[in-house]
């Protein structure tokens, strides 16, 4: 096989496809070595951003109806219930990307969401106090105050009002509520 | 300024973009703004809501104001302008904006590699041939096998390994360029 050959069907092992004479060209090639590994982290982005992208995408005319009528009876239980009747994760990040919490929301009853935030790596200063706050397309709320130990860990369990779909959660100091620390988006 | 030809533009990487937008060139920080339109529409959507277009405007214009800031040695170019994007869209909220980050500064820590791969697929996949993004999209996105796939485009299963290959690779290509 020659190395354009090789270079050429490099993508085929992304699929687990078992080609003898592909693999051993490529454990001599250092070109191909490196080709394969950015193969690697192309499938993986694409694979991690594709169940965001096809909820973009139009389902297929067949079952159009189908997916229409589903997504109105989702739609309407959306007015009072944000995150449907299962456990709904925000994902909270300093401005610069970094992790720093997970808040878990699910109904408490008829009228409560239950929020869950488990947080870790909170950068901690004098007093430790956070302020968690929520929003929704047209209004936020303070939902509570915690504390973080000192190495900025916390695990904390708020109630909000379940009329309203939270789509925002963000994290700032207590005392300053612009100086915001974390948020989901 | 000095005005380069625009397919000198459109094959440079994002970094070699983002330098000569720094030194002034209008031709390249508009190649810039078409690719990462997309990506950076996403992150002003999700965050600024229906202020989405002023997000973007804000966006783009800080990127063509801090653009001499950009240092490759420190970062690639996507992970640059992902921190510029987030930073920008979350300080221009609209009427229900946040409060404004504290750790203000551009280059405090690094996005995770993942979501900057992310950022930079979204920007990537536009610039593919419409075949090959269409197969790789319908691949990955609605998860269909490749027969599936000629069946749906009308084309021979030849084909649709064929663009699926080289997408991929072009796509690889493209990842490497930006990391040199």
């Amino acid at each position: 096989m020659t190395h354009e050959e090789a270079f050429r069907r490099l993508p085929d092992l992304l699929d687990d496809r078992d080609d003898a004479a592909l693999l051993a060209h490529v454990r001599e090639c250092a070109d191909c070595q490196r080709q394969l590994f950015l193969l690697g982290r192309v499938d993986r982005a694409l694979r991690g951003s594709a169940p965001a992208r096809r909820r973009r995408r139009r389902p297929w005319p067949l079952f159009a109806g189908a997916a229409a009528a589903v997504a109105a009876a989702a739609a309407a239980f959306a007015v009072l219930l944000p995150s449907g009747t299962s456990a709904h994760t925000m994902m909270l990040r300093t401005a610069s990307g970094r992790v720093v919490g997970e808040a878990t929301m699910r109904h408490a009853d008829t009228r409560n969401v239950s929020l869950s935030l488990s947080a870790h790596g909170l950068p901690v200063v004098r007093g430790h106090v956070f302020v968690l706050w929520a929003s929704d397309k047209g209004s936020t709320m303070e939902v509570g105050r915690f504390m973080a130990d000192p190495t900025g860990k916390a695990q904390v369990r708020f109630n909000l009002p379940a009329t309203h779909a939270w789509s925002h959660l963000w994290v700032t100091r207590a005392g300053d509520a612009h100086a915001m620390v974390a948020s989901s988006v | 300024m000095t005005p380069q030809p625009l397919e000198l533009e459109a094959r440079s990487s994002d970094a070699e973009l983002l330098e000569a937008t720094a030194a002034g060139s209008e031709a390249a920080f508009a190649e810039l703004r078409g690719r990462y339109r997309g990506a950076v529409g996403r992150i002003c959507s999700t965050i600024a809501g229906p202020d989405r277009e002023d997000c973007e405007q804000e966006v783009f214009a800080r990127i063509w104001r801090k653009a001499p800031l950009y240092d490759r040695r420190r970062g690639s170019a996507a992970g640059w302008l992902l921190t510029v994007a987030r930073h920008t869209a979350l300080s221009t909220h609209g009427g229900r904006r946040p409060p404004t980050p504290v750790d203000e500064e551009l280059e405090v820590e690094a996005a995770e590699a993942s979501e900057v791969d992310a950022f930079w697929l979204v920007a990537a996949l536009g610039r593919l041939p419409e075949r090959e993004r269409e197969v790789i999209e319908l691949a990955y996105y609605d998860d269909l096998a490749e027969s599936a796939i000629a069946k749906q485009l009308r084309v021979p299963l030849g084909s649709v390994k064929t663009w699926k290959r080289r997408g991929l690779n072009r796509l690889a290509t493209l990842l490497g360029e930006e990391a040199a």
